[in-house]
């Protein structure tokens, strides 16, 4: 993988400049996701969390139904109930927000694209090989992560890679390849190495420190690392202990290229999003006055 | 001689560049914006901007401040920097649009008053019509939260320079004690001095646009003419 130009990011009606470092705010849609379960449960909650985020900062919304846990079933009439209905209010309230959907497969990704989405949050890594064409028949975005050998809802049972960070660039390069030969618009493809999905907390380390491998290809780099086990097991911390964690793994994200981050707390992930912006010189203090009066 | 003057302060921030995305201290810009409008609008042959620094010289007019020495990310343009004053002057006159001829006369921030005085006679005779433009501050030690902490003797000495300012008492801008000054980091007390030494004899009539300190530091716009 040679160092190459970051590519340009359209994502709904926007194009983002490389250097511009984009919050996703969570939205789910679920009774049972892993922090706060039930939290967005509620459809005005929901729409709340939504106000809130936009107003601290979130450049994307990511809105799931489906948990990535186990647990019951969720068929996909039930996430379409679940998320269609909830992205079509929100596109009626924020005609320019861009809207990402988290599922796996084709037949929601259909249906929230009619609803007003902008990217499909493919975090199954292409489990429904149809996404792609779902993205491309309706110009929309897609990312395209790597879970290793899961399949959905499924969690890590002993995974082992020769080269965990070779295994997930090859993934996430191969599906981005095949979305484009499916017709979706390159500058809407999105590559997620996906911390935790099939992987062990020493793993997603590895993938963090190595994510300027991820970057140099150019395509635009999604971190999700929100509150996931790899933070709790490496402090020996429960969820809701987990903040500063994630802001680190945010932090040395930005550092090395990464574009997009996906992020229950907003305010805080803009706020370190801004400081590393700031220290890198692409975005100027709020207010400078110290030693300068 | 003189056919107009200014006095403006020499904060950093007055270079917008330098404050990051807020607007720091409009109303001092638009002071300032004003009093070297007043400036040129009496049509000098030359702009004199003195300012202290640490030697007594001229600097080539071409120079300007080195934004870089104070913000690293905004990048240097090449040219020797200016003393800080004599590059907010410099600032001020570009922002102005100002192209015409320009003295860029620094003064030992330490000069005594005789030499200050003297120094102000030469500029006053640079040209049938000069425009003065004196750049520097009062104390910098006017409370708690000032860069200088606070001096009792501060605000004292500050408005005892806008009373004579007011009176337009060049003597008593030339009687300021250079230790005093000194002390309290008055940084404007050298140019204030060559100011005195231009006018000579003269009272100009004088008009004091902007006198605040919300840093700490007193900052001051006048015309004179």
């Amino acid at each position: 993988m040679g160092d190459v130009e970051p590519r340009p990011l359209r994502l709904g009606k926007k194009q983002f400049p490389p250097e511009q470092l984009l919050v996703m705010a969570i939205v789910n849609r679920t009774p049972d996701s892993f922090y706060r379960p039930g939290d967005t449960w509620d459809t005005s909650a929901a729409l709340d969390r939504v106000h809130a985020a936009v107003a601290e900062g979130a450049d994307i919304l990511d809105v799931g139904g489906v948990p990535a846990k186990p647990g019951p079933e969720v068929t996909a009439a039930e996430e379409i109930r679940r998320v269609v209905p909830f992205v079509a209010a929100v596109r009626a309230a924020y005609p320019d927000l861009v809207i990402s959907v988290d599922t796996w497969r084709h037949e929601p990704a259909r249906a929230v694209c009619e609803a007003g989405a902008d990217l499909l949050n493919d975090t199954w890594s292409g489990w429904d090989p149809l996404l792609a064409n779902v993205a491309a028949e309706f110009d929309v975005g897609l990312v395209c992560s790597h879970v290793g050998t899961l399949t959905p809802r499924t969690r890590p049972f002993r995974p082992y890679f020769t080269d965990v960070m070779a295994d997930v660039a090859d993934r996430v390069l191969g599906l981005a390849e095949r979305a484009v030969k499916a017709g979706v618009d390159p500058a809407r493809i999105v590559i997620d190495p996906a911390h935790d999905f099939g992987k062990n907390t020493w793993h997603s380390l590895e993938l963090t420190r190595r994510l300027g491998e991820l970057t140099a290809t150019g395509w635009p780099v999604l971190l999700s690392a929100s509150r996931k086990d790899f933070v709790g097991e490496t402090l020996g911390a429960p969820v809701e202990d987990r903040l500063a964690g994630t802001l680190a793994v945010t932090t040395v994200g930005a550092w090395l290229g990464v574009r997009i981050f996906r992020a229950h707390d907003v305010k805080a992930t803009r706020q370190a999003l801004d400081m590393v912006a700031a220290i890198r010189g692409d975005l100027p203090p709020a207010r400078a006055v110290r030693g300068l009066a | 001689m003189i056919v107009s003057a200014a006095l403006c302060p020499s904060p950093p921030l007055l270079a917008t560049e330098l404050t990051g995305r807020a607007d720091i201290l409009p109303d001092l810009r638009t002071a300032c914006t004003a009093a070297i409008a007043h400036l040129l609008a009496a049509t000098p042959d030359v702009i004199a901007v003195v300012g202290a620094a640490q030697e007594t010289a001229t600097w080539n007019p071409d120079n300007r401040l080195d934004l870089s020495a104070y913000a690293p990310v905004a990048g240097g343009h090449g040219k020797p920097g200016l003393p800080l004053a004599l590059g907010i002057g410099a600032l001020l006159l570009d922002e102005a649009a100002y192209t015409g001829r320009r003295i860029l006369q620094a003064v030992d921030e330490s000069a005594q008053p005789g030499d200050c005085l003297w120094l102000g006679r030469g500029l006053a005779a640079a040209a049938p019509r000069v425009g003065l433009l004196a750049i520097g501050d009062g104390s910098t030690r006017r409370g708690l939260a000032a860069p200088g902490y606070l001096d009792e003797r501060a605000i004292p000495f500050d408005d005892a320079v806008q009373q004579a300012l007011r009176d337009s008492d060049m003597a008593a801008l030339a009687a300021i004690d250079p230790d005093l000054a000194r002390d309290l980091m008055a940084t404007g007390r050298a140019a204030w001095q060559v100011l005195a030494g231009a006018f000579a004899d003269a009272s100009p009539a004088t008009d004091i646009t902007y006198a605040a300190d919300p840093f700490g530091v007193a900052y001051l716009v006048a015309t004179l003419t």
